[in-house]
């Protein structure tokens, strides 16, 4: 969930009035935002659509509570669209052949008539940030370049450059180096440089007079690229593999600044392939669909039944045009988003712009039985029984490390289940039996008063290659009890007890080969010649792996196979 | 003066009984008198004097001096002193070797005794360097010693009693808690004399009007009750708050009750209970879901991978065809889809379930409608554990099918779990987001302690959810976040403490 900050007092300008803590608590849920924190003049905002990145800003989250209490929607005179196309001004960025297949579009648009505050470039840096991290999926799809015009002398190229005959001083850094270096040593190009670096060319924009803008989407020149406060005048450049993010990206860049008070220049692009948009596309550009929904699917899905007129007045409070024809909503998209993936979108905006608190809560009509699972009840009858024996139940979690489930254990690991990428060795693996829990309780429960009787009704999970995941989990109870006296003939007791009020019929095999018990003293548990559980006294040196000095018999079963 | 005659422990009711107002009460007395044991006149002092019914009234410190074992035996056989000089008597001079030979006693003993002969002018070494006797008497000091040993046969010698001779005879044979070797112990005692107090006389008087005489019975015998004695007397009532000794019995863990205590709630509102394993693949817990495959929460950093087997054998058809279609333009769900290239080999990389939603994925092909179902599901994250995030934790969710469900049952069903199960005063409702559902709703509750915080999320699953299950009609979606409301139930802070191994934690843990 991307998290914002933003001034307070260019985001109360933005948006037209101020607003208390408790007026943001209340309003935010509109742009599905959430006030994280107002502390000297800095307001910061949690966004929970990541479907709507022209929120992750101060001039979106701004938008949107003004269109939302004015119901004006803002006009953007700017875009191009498939039907009109705004005058460049003589402005061309060319993308060459040769970025195909490296990274296939390069798109820009200048910006002009506001000087560049610390403030505004804060902000500026942060929205490019946002987009870039999240819904750029860190550069891969949306790298973001700011660059100051003044120095710059059109048309922009951009092509797939050698990367070891390509150089130029990058930001923050003093001296040349070629695209591949970039990559090696400098800080952006360890951290971005391997979205491109298995390329035979890498992305490379420079102007008309062979100056550098940007090795994209890695890192800027340090000259062009360094933009300052008291500029006036920039251009902004997206590139990515996908043409509809860039240019989403692009449009709500636009908005933004023109929001804060910039005046948009239109520039050519010419792409180095077709697109469903042309092949030349004056950006900004407005590319989005119509959609539409039938005003009988709003009734069905929300319950109610809304006017045309409120239906209209709803989506406008949403900053989306609407209008309705033989009862069907069409709405066209703001130029600055681009979510409506389904009728149900449209919905979901008619919900908020006419505000969720006016539903009345009812319940579903229909009637439906209630039950507990199978393997839930079986494991209540056993629990009561294991309670009526004098065991306290115990709850563990699921993940632990080597060295309890298969070390201590000695056990070997061939049917462990280990996670590819654990975040420490202390949850590793996924445990395959419930015992080495019960033993962990006994390692660190020396001071608490014997006999000590535990169990655990819970899951386990362990390699099984006739799964199609090849793994299986398992309902299992696991129980152990320690006292200084304690042996096998107890823990046949509590076996033979829970057998006969589980209705099992059981017989008793010796236990071979398994090092967590004392050999002789273990028993498998057969009934109808399957294996459903396993007992004995545990060996000394596992209770000698996990530190624990008192005598102890355990016992698990798969309580799968028994109900 | 508060006491409950009733409560008295019946040695202390005998003792009341026995004395009188001005009598000395003493150990000695109870013994002789009562047929006390010395541990229960302790136990009766200090009972009664805490209670204020008996007072202290002399103390007397004094000194003993008894035999030991040794002493016994030298009182019937001699003290090394006197064997030797009895034996020098009836053989005339002899060496110190050989007496110590011929009275079995060390050499050492010799030498001492002998140096005690020579100091009390009873014996010399001659010229032929034999112990020989001078005088026909053992000296004054060991004729002391003997007859203070007699003496001390039927009971011990009391320091006072004895003449300033005496008591250094005896000295020389005594140590301190006696060593084994030596004649005489030396026993420092003390005797308490104690008087009734005008306290004391009341209780007295209260017990002799209840007719509690200190013979009640105590416990009730299988003997009692089969010979029909308990007839012929009373019963002694029991101090009701007398400590109690601590038992530990078998018992459910307050967790586990809470986790079905909510699954009992449910089922009694008409859900189904689903489950599932542990370890699911990609299409059931995101593209399934209608999550892009490229969504931030399906990052390497948020969910855990499987090491082996990497991948999983097969996704069932034609749930696989269905969803990746949807992926990629939306396939015959109404939607445009998310327009990229569906990962086919992704969608089978194998990962730890990180949201119970997985398990209403599954259920949506075999789901009845109409239907309600519901789990309490382990789930997974990478995440790094603290107070706040486990390794693995709860989730509880479900979904309600049905042709006609909408916006408004889903606000219902959500005011339904706030009140029901989570006691909420107050309801509020506010837009959410979830890759899943649209509309998406978050419900806030203001609990009675919490106050106002987030409950659960919800919503109705996108059309490329459900179509593309097989599904046609709504589904609602809802998510429950009861471990605050668990932690809260069970007094703790800290969502570690729900999976803890300490049993005496677990054993002390106690519900609301």
């Amino acid at each position: 969930m991307p998290k914002i900050e933003v001034p307070e007092k260019l985001f109360f300008s933005l948006a037209g009035r101020n607003y208390t803590d408790d007026e943001m608590n209340d309003i935010f849920p509109v742009a599905k935002a959430e006030l994280d924190g107002h502390e000297e003049g800095t307001i910061k905002i949690e966004l929970n659509d990541t479907n709507r990145p022209d929120l992750w800003s101060v001039a979106g989250v701004a938008r949107a509570l003004k269109t939302y209490e004015s119901g004006k929607i803002p006009h953007y005179d700017f875009f191009s669209s498939a039907t009109k196309t705004q005058d460049n001004g003589g402005r061309e960025h060319f993308n060459e052949e040769s970025c195909l297949g490296v990274r296939d579009f390069s798109i820009s648009f200048a910006a002009e008539g506001c000087t560049v505050t610390e403030e505004l470039l804060l902000n500026l840096i942060q929205s490019q940030e946002k987009l870039c991290q999240n819904f750029g999926r860190k550069r891969k799809t949306v790298a973001i370049g700011i660059f100051r015009s003044d120095l710059i002398k059109y048309p922009l190229h951009y092509i797939g450059a050698d990367p070891d005959k390509t150089s130029f001083v990058p930001l923050g850094m003093t001296e040349e180096l070629t695209l591949r270096e970039i990559c090696q040593k400098h800080p952006k190009g360890r951290e971005y440089g391997h979205i491109v670096s298995d390329k035979p060319r890498y992305p490379y924009l420079f102007d008309d007079k062979g100056d550098t803008l940007s090795f994209a989407p890695v890192i800027n020149s340090a000259y062009i690229g360094a933009v300052e406060v008291g500029d006036r005048n920039l251009i902004v450049d997206i590139s990515g593999p996908g043409i509809d993010d860039i240019l989403l990206a692009a449009s709500i860049l636009a908005c933004d600044m023109a929001d804060m008070g910039f005046r948009i220049l239109p520039i050519k692009v010419h792409l180095a392939k077709d697109t469903k948009y042309g092949r030349e596309i004056t950006v900004p550009y407005y590319f989005q669909e119509q959609t539409s929904c039938p005003a009988s699917f709003v009734e069905k899905e929300l319950g109610l039944r809304l006017t045309e007129e409120e239906c209209i007045a709803a989506l406008r409070r949403m900053g989306v045009e609407a209008s309705v024809k033989d009862g069907i909503i069409t709405v066209r998209c703001p130029e600055y988003r681009n979510d409506f993936l389904h009728a149900v979108d449209i919905v979901e905006d008619i919900m908020i712009g006419h505000g969720l608190m006016k539903f009345e809560p009812v319940l579903p009509a229909d009637y439906t039985k209630g039950y507990l699972s199978k393997a839930e009840e079986y494991s209540r009858k056993v629990k009561t029984l294991m309670v009526g024996l004098g065991f306290q139940e115990m709850m563990y979690n699921y993940l632990g490390s080597r060295k309890e489930y298969v070390e201590n254990m000695h056990i070997s690991d061939e049917k462990v289940v280990y996670i590819a990428n654990p975040m420490s060795e202390n949850y590793e693996v996924v445990r395959p039996s419930i015992l080495p829990s019960l033993l962990e309780s006994e390692s660190v429960s020396g001071h608490a008063v014997y006999p000590h009787r535990i169990f655990e009704l819970g899951k386990v999970c362990f390699k099984d290659d006739d799964d199609n995941s090849g793994t299986v989990t398992r309902n299992h109870l696991g129980f152990l009890a320690a006292d200084n006296q304690i042996g096998f003939n107890e823990a046949s007791s509590y076996i033979n007890t829970l057998m006969y009020f589980l209705r099992k019929e059981y017989t008793l095999q010796p236990v071979e080969n398994d090092e967590r018990f004392i050999p002789g003293r273990a028993a498998r548990v057969m009934c109808d010649n399957v294996e459903i559980g396993v007992y004995g006294e545990v060996h000394p040196q596992v209770l000698e792996s996990w530190g624990c000095s008192m005598p102890a018999v355990m016992a698990e079963f798969d309580l799968d196979l028994m109900h | 003066m508060d006491i409950e005659v009733k409560n008295l422990h019946p040695l202390e009711v005998r003792l009341l009984r026995h004395v009188s107002s001005g009598e000395d009460i003493t150990a000695d007395r109870l013994v002789s008198e009562l047929d006390y044991k010395i541990g229960q006149c302790n136990q009766a002092f200090s009972w009664l004097t805490a209670k204020g019914c008996i007072s202290e009234k002399t103390r007397d410190r004094y000194t003993l001096y008894e035999l030991t074992e040794t002493g016994h035996a030298q009182v019937k056989d001699g003290l090394p002193v006197e064997r030797i000089f009895s034996y020098l008597q009836k053989n005339g001079p002899a060496s110190l070797p050989d007496i110590a030979a011929a009275l079995c006693l060390p050499q050492s003993d010799v030498g001492s005794a002998f140096g005690l002969l020579t100091s009390g002018k009873a014996a010399c070494m001659n010229e032929e360097k034999k112990a020989s006797l001078i005088s026909d008497s053992l000296p004054a000091e060991i004729q002391i010693q003997r007859s203070l040993m007699q003496r001390s046969q039927d009971a011990p010698l009391r320091e006072s009693d004895l003449t300033a001779e005496e008591k250094i005879a005896v000295s020389k044979l005594a140590k301190k808690r006696g060593a084994a070797s030596s004649t005489f112990r030396l026993v420092e005692k003390e005797d308490v004399t104690y008087v009734l107090t005008a306290a004391g006389e009341e209780v007295k008087k209260a017990l002799l009007e209840a007719n509690i005489t200190g013979e009640e019975f105590g416990l009730l015998t299988p003997q009692m009750i089969q010979s029909g004695s308990w007839k012929n007397g009373t019963f002694r009532p029991y101090g009701l708050n007398a400590p109690v000794s601590r038992l530990i019995p078998g018992r459910t863990n307050a967790y586990a009750d809470y986790l079905q205590w909510v699954k009992d709630k449910l089922v009694s509102l008409g859900f189904e209970e689903f489950d599932g394993p542990l370890v699911v693949n990609e299409f059931w817990n995101g593209d399934a879901l209608f999550m892009p495959q490229f969504h931030s929460a399906r990052d390497i950093h948020d969910v855990y991978y499987i090491k082996d087997p990497v991948h999983c054998k097969e996704i069932e058809e034609p749930w696989l065809s269905r969803v990746a279609a949807t992926h990629e333009n939306g396939g015959d769900t109404g939607s445009r889809g998310w327009g990229y290239t569906f990962d086919h080999e992704f969608t089978r990389r194998q990962i730890m379930r990180s949201q119970g939603t997985v398990l209403s994925a599954t259920q949506l092909p075999h789901a009845k409608v109409p239907g309600k179902y519901f789990g309490i599901a382990r789930c997974f994250r990478y995440d790094q554990v603290d107070a706040t995030h486990g390794a693995d934790f709860y989730q509880t969710e479900g979904i309600v099918v049905g042709k006609d469900v909408n916006l408004r049952n889903l606000l219902g069903l959500l005011k339904m779990f706030a009140e029901e199960v989570a006691g909420a005063e107050e309801v509020k409702y506010v837009p959410g987001y979830f890759p899943f559902t649209e509309p998406s709703i978050e419900v806030h509750i203001k609990h009675p302690v919490l106050g106002w915080f987030e409950l659960g999320g919800s919503g109705i699953f996108r059309p490329e959810v459900t179509k593309s299950l097989g599904l046609d009609v709504p589904v609602l979606a809802w998510g429950l976040g009861i471990d605050r409301m668990a932690l809260m139930h069970l007094g703790l802070n800290d969502l570690r403490e729900l999976f803890t191994p300490d049993i005496e934690s677990v054993r002390m843990r106690r519900g609301n």
